[in-house]
C-alpha cells in the first residue's frame, strides 16, 4: 500500500471530528472519499497534508510510519495536494508555474528550452490537448486549464500521492469532464489518487474504490465495480447499507 | 544457392526495426539496441540499410534528461510509405493520409448527403483522395462489416452494400473496409492510452451505437458488435432496425448525436427532464454493456464519440446497472475509460490497420529478395 491510515483520530476542542479512521490507497488507483458536509473529509486531507496534527493513529507511506508535521514533510514524502484556490502565480507562464518552487530542489539547472520540453512531455503524457501555448501566463487560462496545470505539476515532480479536494466544484461542465479524465490518467500512470467530491456521478466516473465517511467515522470502503449509487447514498446519509457500515460496540447496526 | 542464415536474420531484423520505429516513434540507437535485443553493430548496419532505402533518417533530437546533451534519434521518414484512411459518417466524409511513423500528412473533410449510397460516397472519397499516391487504402464505416461488405449500418441506412467494390470502381484500387468502432479500438491500442490491453472493447456513439472488439490490438472477423440493437426493454420503443426495445431506441440516440452537449450540460445544471434522460440512458447503456461484458470478458472498455459525454455524465447509473447485470468475476478488473484520441481515433486506427498490412508486405518482400538491396 502506498498510503495506509490507521485509527486516525482528531478533535477540535471537545468536538471529535475524526474517530479511528482507517483507509489505505494503492499506487495506480483512484480512491474517492465521499460524505455529507461536515463528515470530516477536508480535515482528513489536512491531516495527511501536514496542516493538522493528528491526535492519535498512524500514517504510513509504503509501509513506513511517518510523522507529517508540515506541508513540507508531506511534499518530501511525495504527497501533493491540489487545493481549490490553487497555488499558481498569475503573472508567470505555464512552464514557469510547473517548475515554481522546485527549481533548486533537484540540484540541476535546466535551461528554458529543457523546462518547456519537460512540461510539454508531461502534459502530452496526460493527453492534455487543451493548453496549446505553454508560454502564456496562467492569468489567461480558464479554471479548468489552471486545474490541469496544477495537476500536471504533481506528475512532473514525481509525486506518488495526489489529493484533490473538490477539484471540479467551481468548474463548468466541459472542464469538469477534462479534469475527470485527467484524474483517471494520473492513476493509470501509477500515481495514487485521493479524490474528494460531492458529485457521485463524478466519483463513479473515475474511482476504483469509494470510501464513505459518516460523522467522522469510516462507514465503508467499497470497490466501485461492486457497488451501486443507491448503496453509496445510503452510506453517506445513514452510515450503513444492507449489512455494510458502522456498527455499535455490540456489533449491532444503530 | 542457400542464403546465409545471417543475411536472412538481417532482413527479418530490418522489418522489426522499422516496425518498432513506426509504432513507438523516434528513438536513440541505444534504445533500439535494448528493445530489439540486438548488438550495437547490428543496429548500426540495419539503420544504414534503412536510411539508404529512404525509410528512416537520423536527427539531432531532444536533450535527454537534465544533462542536456542532445542525442541522435532514429526516426521514420513519413513520405517513405503512406496509407489513406477515410471515415464515412452520416453527414460527412473525412480523409487522412498518414505517413510511416504515424505522421498525418494531410487531412480533409467533405459533407455528404444524408442517405447517400455506397457508390456516391465512394465517388466523394475518390475526389477527396485526388491523385495521392498511397501504398494502402482503408475505409472505416459505422455498422456491421464483413470483408468489404457493409452488412448493416443504421447510421448510413445501408444493408448488404459491397462498399469495397464501390470504392474499387471509383478509385481503381483495392480498399479494405472496417467498422468505425473497431478502427477506433485499434487506434487507441496503437497510439492512444490502451496500449497493452489484451482484450479491448471500444464503444462508439455516432448516429447510432456500435462497438469494436480487438484482441492484442488486432481486429478479427466478426469484431464489430451491434451494440445499439441489444434489446434492453422487450416490447419497448420501436427501433428503426425493426426490433423493439433496443438500447438505441430506448436511449433516443438519434437525437443524442446532435444534442448530447446540451442535454448533459442541462442535466449538470439541474434540469430535471435532462437529468432523468441522462440517468435512464446511463442505466440502459449499463444493461446493454452487461450483456456485452458477459459475452466478451474485456479488460477495458473505452467510451468514444458522444458516449464520452454520456458516460462522464451518467457514470453512476452506468456502473450501477452494470454491477447488477454482470458476474463479480467479470467486472472485478474491468476498466472503464474514455477514449484518449477523441474524434481522431477511427482515422488513426484505420491507418494503423493499413500499416499493419503494409509492414507485412514489406517484410515478405525483403525476405524474398536475393540481394541485400531494398529497392
Ligand atoms: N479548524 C477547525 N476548527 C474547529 N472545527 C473545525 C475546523 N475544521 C473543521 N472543523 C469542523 O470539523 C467538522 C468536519 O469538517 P470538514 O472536515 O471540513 O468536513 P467536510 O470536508 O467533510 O465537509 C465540521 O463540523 C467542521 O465544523
Ligand atoms: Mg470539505
Ligand atoms: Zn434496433
Amino acid at each position: 500500500m502506498l498510503l495506509e491510515l490507521s485509527r486516525i483520530s482528531k478533535s477540535f476542542g471537545p468536538v471529535e471530528v475524526l474517530s479511528e479512521v482507517d483507509l489505505s490507497i494503492d499506487a495506480g488507483e483512484v480512491c474517492a472519499l465521499v460524505g455529507d458536509n461536515g463528515a470530516g473529509k477536508s480535515t482528513l486531507v489536512k491531516c495527511i497534508a501536514g496542516i493538522h496534527a493528528i491526535d492519535s493513529g498512524t500514517i504510513a507511506v509504503e509501509g513506513d510510519s511517518h510523522e507529517i508535521g508540515s506541508p513540507r514533510d508531506a511534499a518530501a514524502l511525495g504527497i501533493e495536494v491540489v487545493y481549490q484556490d490553487l497555488a499558481l502565480c498569475d503573472n508567470l507562464d505555464v512552464v514557469e508555474n510547473m517548475f515554481l518552487g522546485r527549481e533548486k530542489l533537484r540540484g540541476v539547472v535546466l535551461d528554458d528550452d529543457a523546462m518547456e520540453q519537460l512540461a510539454a512531455e508531461t502534459l502530452e503524457s496526460l493527453a492534455v490537448r487543451t493548453i496549446r501555448n505553454l508560454r502564456q501566463t496562467v492569468a489567461s487560462l480558464s479554471g479548468g486549464q489552471r486545474q490541469t496545470v496544477a495537476i500536471a505539476k504533481a506528475v512532473l515532480w514525481n509525486s506518488r500521492l495526489v489529493i484533490l479536494d473538490e477539484p471540479t466544484a467551481a468548474l463548468g461542465v466541459a472542464q469538469t469532464r477534462q479534469v475527470l479524465e485527467l484524474i483517471r490518467r494520473l492513476a493509470d500512470q501509477g500515481l495514487a489518487v485521493l479524490y474528494i467530491s460531492h458529485n457521485l456521478n463524478d466519483v463513479f466516473a473515475v474511482a476504483d474504490r469509494i470510501a464513505a465517511l459518516y460523522l467522522g467515522r469510516m462507514a465503508a470502503v467499497l470497490d466501485a465495480a461492486d457497488t451501486t449509487q443507491s448503496q453509496v447514498v445510503e452510506l453517506i446519509t445513514s452510515g450503513r447499507s444492507n449489512g455494510l457500515g458502522i456498527t455499535d460496540s455490540n456489533g449491532v447496526q444503530p | 544457392m542457400a542464403r546465409p542464415a545471417t543475411e536472412e536474420l538481417r532482413r527479418r531484423n530490418r522489418s522489426a526495426l522499422l516496425d518498432r520505429l513506426h509504432r513507438r516513434g523516434p528513438q536513440t540507437r541505444a534504445e533500439l539496441t535494448e528493445a530489439l535485443g540486438l548488438n550495437r553493430s547490428t543496429i548500426g548496419a540495419l539503420a544504414s540499410d534503412l536510411s539508404e532505402s529512404g525509410h528512416i533518417q537520423e536527427t539531432t533530437g531532444r536533450p535527454t534528461g537534465a544533462a542536456g546533451r542532445p542525442s541522435t534519434l532514429v526516426e521514420c521518414v513519413p513520405e517513405a510509405a503512406t496509407v489513406a484512411a477515410v471515415e464515412v459518417r452520416w453527414k460527412r466524409l473525412r480523409l487522412a493520409v498518414v505517413g510511416l511513423g504515424g505522421t498525418v500528412l494531410r487531412r480533409d473533410e467533405v459533407p455528404i448527403a444524408p442517405g447517400a449510397d455506397g457508390a456516391a460516397v465512394a465517388k466523394a472519397a475518390a475526389a477527396l483522395l485526388a491523385d495521392a499516391e498511397v501504398s494502402d487504402a482503408i475505409a472505416a464505416v459505422p455498422g456491421l462489416v464483413d470483408g468489404g461488405t457493409v452488412a448493416q449500418s443504421s447510421e448510413l441506412g445501408w444493408a448488404d452494400r459491397d462498399f469495397g467494390a464501390d470504392l474499387e470502381s471509383a478509385t481503381g484500387r483495392v480498399w479494405r473496409v472496417v467498422d468505425v468502432a473497431t478502427a477506433a479500438a485499434v487506434g487507441e491500442w496503437s497510439r492512444g492510452d490502451a496500449h497493452g490491453v489484451a482484450n479491448l472493447l471500444y464503444l462508439h456513439g455516432g448516429h447510432g451505437l456500435t462497438a469494436g472488439w480487438v484482441v492484442d490490438g488486432r481486429p478479427r472477423r466478426g469484431s464489430s458488435i451491434m451494440l445499439g440493437h441489444i434489446v434492453v426493454n422487450p416490447g419497448g420503443q420501436r427501433c428503426r432496425c425493426g426490433l423493439s426495445g433496443c438500447v438505441e431506441a430506448e436511449m433516443g440516440t438519434f437525437d443524442f448525436s446532435e444534442t448530447i452537449d446540451e442535454t448533459t450540460i442541462a442535466a449538470r445544471l439541474g434540469d430535471t427532464a435532462a437529468r432523468e434522460m441522462v440517468r435512464r440512458s446511463g442505466e440502459f447503456l449499463g444493461l446493454a454493456l452487461g450483456a456485452v461484458v458477459t459475452a466478451t470478458n474485456p479488460d477495458e472498455i473505452l467510451f468514444g464519440g458522444w458516449l464520452r459525454e454520456l458516460y462522464l455524465s451518467s457514470a453512476a447509473a452506468v456502473r450501477s446497472s452494470l454491477a447488477e447485470a454482470t458476474l463479480p468475476q467479470l467486472r472485478a478488473r474491468l476498466r472503464l475509460r474514455t477514449a484518449a484520441l477523441g474524434a481522431q481515433g477511427p482515422l488513426t486506427g484505420a491507418a494503423e490497420i493499413g500499416f499493419e498490412a503494409l509492414m507485412e508486405r514489406m517484410r515478405l518482400m525483403w525476405l524474398a529478395r536475393q540481394d541485400s538491396n531494398l529497392e
